[in-house]
């Protein structure tokens, strides 16, 4: 049978690893209905198959590598990718995008979704090529970084064009915070989905395809891509990024004190001119190139000419690299940053974990919480590029020091001890991207609310941060306006990041890109019904408010998959940090986030459980997640009005 | 053979590789516009990626005068309209040789498994859509005439970020 909906392949690879099985099984026309794809359907899966009791590094966790009914289809950014899984880094829910070309080409190959499970007992990698998938020997491979698997299985192939998802040495050390990289460049960097595919023993996924993606509107949808593309090359902020690319995002936090300077401490740096994205344009730049199907072109390629790091050529930096390893770490070295940004690519791990682990350790020598004793001799001093380059290597080849350092802050902190956790910039156990809530409030509630911890992807609010009053007066009224564009208030923030959570959760199950979406503010929810009616045919996506619905779903969903691990309100935190410590210099001086207030909005607003953040069954029904609220029943983790106030989140808790 | 638009000039598809970003629109709305599906594995354009080096050249038939794939075609199923300047594909005479993808001196022809004929650009009747989504002005339609005009202004204006790119690497660092 066809499947009923056009945008979707309408099928699922299933690969099992353990025993080399390979089957296709028809995705299930309600996911597509009530989940749209991507991020959505992935979390139905997780949730169905992965339960609580699952070692993220043992066979029985899955790999989910998803697409939605817009990817590769030519709507603007349609390239984008997610992969999902049960976080080691964490211990919850994992999810990381990546741009390029790799998810379009899953769809050409014929599927919506991978999902790999088991584990192999030899390295292996899966080829799916023309209609053919084979599970293969990945010996030779083994120890390479991803530049060279990436080259060899083009080679083994014959076919330059292949799409390839590897991991570098970082995955196979099973490295927490490893990433898988696709094609030299782009990345699902975050929460350790690297090492899910180490632990599998899995070096890579390569995919070409040949087929079609088939829309359900022909006419109407290719004028409505055109008229999309219009609205971007017409946007003078959308061809600022595609000049100067995300690290222009330096010079904008520099000027409302949010670039998180000395691990997260204060909000400027004085010397961010030296890698700004001017000096980065100016010095370094080579070429501008973007995902597949997108106007924006944000990519960037730099290649150091000179000095120390001559010859380091890399896609990338983004602003996360460029805070992490930079002003973070208190280095305004740019050629180092690009280097420690290629090997991160070329050994497969996240940059913002990596930059934050090195920060953090930076602060632990300053404050004296670590010495070299500790480190077997090593030493990690602010703005240190050669010890943050060893540090890399430590981390990646879990040398020394560095096999602690591979775990990330979290665990970090909880084996030094000593006071260590009050400098572990993390939430949920992820580390901290480049924002800070004491200079955009929302950036705070959103830190600590996120399915996958400390995210910013997930409900950044830009309208506060960056003031777009238009945006702000259209979505929240003039009533709220003022309240909502305040970065240094707490006002109707849980208002904003709910929105905005919901509102990406669509965008990140369609597929497509945050740039255009959060930054600059072009495509809102509006278009997103117009885009999923015409691409899948389904009326009911006609409706914007059932594309709200959907985005409520798919969050309740991911939050159920957490609280069924046991997660509460007590874990909707930030560090004291933020909490406590008044900004100390910059425009945000004298701020803190005042998160309890925020938290109850945002609780109220999603209708959950004030006090333990539970959601509640009535909103579970609400969503159509009867089967959701039964479950969560059974475990003990619904919320009972009756339920005495010291019994918060008990049952079960041990389990 | 979808031919309708009478010029006043010869037009032609100018490609300016160092302005591609690799974003692959072109070979979609090209499929979009031959098979109303998003198919760049049957586009008349492709983009020829090196992403270690950070290139790419979009590639398609480039209408050439003196045609070697017209000349090497036995049953004339290719043939130059003189007015247009467009090479002609009449697939109805094609007996699938492949003489005019050996004879193409830059890839532009290709061959579509799925009906058993060759892949080449048409122009879309007169509306190339690759150039009208292309969002970099990487290939733009252009009077043949005036064709090096607009590349002068265009290579004038990026003087500069050209000349950068030609320094790229041959191979990536490390
Ligand atoms: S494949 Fe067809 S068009 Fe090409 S040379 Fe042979 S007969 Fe002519
Ligand atoms: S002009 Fe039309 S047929 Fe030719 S390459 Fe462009 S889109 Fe394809
Ligand atoms: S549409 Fe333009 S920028 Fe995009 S790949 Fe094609 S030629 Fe390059």
């Amino acid at each position: 049978m066809r499947f009923p909906y056009k945008g979707y392949a309408g099928k699922i690879l299933r690969v099992d690893l353990t025993s080399g099985k390979i089957r296709e099984v028809n995705t299930p026309k309600e996911w597509a209905r009530k989940y749209l794809g991507g991020d959505g359907m992935a979390a139905r899966l997780l949730w169905e198959e992965v339960g609580p009791g699952v070692n993220p590094l043992g066979p029985d966790n899955k790999l989910i590598v998803a697409t939605g009914p817009v990817t590769g289809t030519i709507w603007h950014t349609s390239g984008r990718v997610v992969a999902v899984s049960k976080s080691p880094l964490t211990g919850i829910w994992g999810e990381a995008h990546s741009g390029g070309h790799f998810g379009p080409e899953i769809k050409y190959a014929g599927y919506d979704m991978i999902v790999v499970e088991g584990a192999s007992s030899k390295p292996v990698y899966l080829s799916i090529y023309d209609g053919k998938v084979e599970i293969r020997d990945a010996s030779h491979l083994w120890g390479k970084d991803t530049y060279e698997t990436t080259e060899m299985i083009r080679e083994e192939l014959g076919d330059p064009a292949v799409q390839v998802a590897s991991i570098g040495q970082a995955g196979e050390n099973l490295v927490k915070y490893a990433a898988i990289i696709t094609n030299y460049h782009d990345a699902f960097g975050r929460t350790g989905m690297g090492a899910v595919m180490g632990s599998k023993r899995l070096k890579a996924i390569a995919v070409r395809g040949f087929g079609a993606v088939e829309v359900a509107h022909p006419d109407e949808f290719y004028e409505f891509a055109l008229e999309g593309h219009r609205r971007v090359l017409e946007s003078d902020q959308a061809m600022e990024l595609r000049r100067f690319g995300t690290p222009m995002l330096v010079a904008v936090k520099q000027a409302i004190g949010e670039l998180p300077t000395k691990n997260h401490w204060v909000g400027v740096f004085d010397r961010y001119h030296s890698i700004d994205a001017e000096t980065l344009r100016e010095k370094y730049w080579v070429a501008t190139k973007s995902c597949f199907g997108c106007s924006t072109a944000c990519k960037k390629k730099h290649l150091v000419r000179a000095g120390e790091f001559a010859g380091t050529f890399t896609g990338g930096p983004e602003y996360e690299a460029v805070f992490a390893f930079g002003s973070s770490a208190m280095c305004d070295n740019l050629p180092a940053i690009l280097r420690l940004n290629l090997l991160c690519n070329k050994y497969g791990v996240d940059v913002i974990s990596a930059g934050k682990t090195m920060s953090f350790v930076m602060e632990l020598f300053e404050k004296g919480i670590l010495t070299k004793d500790d480190t077997g001799g090593f030493e990690l001093r602010w703005g240190d590029y050669h010890a943050m380059l060893e540090a890399l290597d430590m981390i990646v080849f879990r040398k020394g020091f560095g096999d602690l350092m591979a775990e990330g802050v979290r665990a970090m902190a909880q084996r030094i001890g000593r006071g260590a956790e009050k400098y572990a910039m993390h939430v949920k156990g992820l580390e901290i991207s480049g924002q800070d809530g004491r200079a955009h409030r929302s950036a705070g509630l959103t830190h600590a609310v996120s399915a996958r911890g400390a995210d910013h992807m997930r409900s950044l609010v830009t309208v506060d941060q960056l003031a777009y009053w238009d945006t702000a007066r259209e979505r929240f009224g003039e009533d709220k306006v003022e309240g909502v564009v305040n970065g240094y208030s707490e006002a109707y923030k849980g208002l904003a990041v709910k929105m905005h959570e919901d509102a990406y959760a669509v965008r990140d199950s369609l597929i497509v890109c945050w740039y255009t979406v959060g930054w600059p503010p072009i495509f809102w929810m509006d278009d997103f019904a117009r885009l999923a009616y015409l691409v899948t045919g389904e009326e009911a996506f006609k409706d914007v408010r059932e594309m709200w619905v959907i985005g409520e779903r798919i969050n309740n969903l991911k939050r159920a998959f957490n609280v069924r691990l046991g997660i509460t309100r007590r874990d909707d935190t930030l560090p004291e940090r933020f909490t406590k410590e008044p900004m100390p210099a910059g425009p945000a001086k004298g701020q803190v986030v005042n998160l309890d207030v925020m938290l109850d909005e945002y609780y109220t607003l999603r209708g959950w459980d004030l006090k333990t953040g539970l959601p509640t069954r009535e909103k579970l029904v609400e969503l159509g997640l009867e089967d959701v609220a039964a479950e969560l029943e059974r475990l003990g983790k619904l919320p009972r009005s009756e339920r005495p106030p010291e019994g918060e989140g008990g049952v079960g808790e041990a389990g | 053979m979808g031919w309708e638009v009478v010029f006043v000039a010869q037009m032609m598809l100018l490609i300016t590789p160092e302005l591609c970003t690799g974003c692959r629109l072109c070979e979609g709305a090209c499929s979009f516009h031959h098979y109303r599906v998003i198919q760049p594995s049957r586009s008349r354009i492709t983009v020829v990626k090196f992403e270690d080096r950070g290139l790419d050249v979009p590639v398609t038939c480039l209408q050439c005068d003196d045609a070697p794939c017209v000349a090497a075609c036995p049953t004339s199923a290719l043939w130059k309209d003189e007015e247009s300047g467009l090479v002609v594909y009449e697939a109805e005479r094609c007996i699938g040789c492949k003489s005019c993808i050996t004879a193409c001196p830059f890839g532009g022809v290709g061959w579509d498994a799925e009906t058993n004929s060759i892949l080449k650009c048409d122009w879309c009747g007169g509306d190339p859509q690759c150039a009208r989504i292309c969002p970099t002005g990487a290939i733009k339609w252009v009077r043949a005439d005036q064709a090096d005009d607009t590349k002068r202004r265009m290579v004038a204006l990026r003087m500069q970020e050209v000349a950068q790119n030609l320094m790229a690497p041959k191979r990536a660092g490390v």
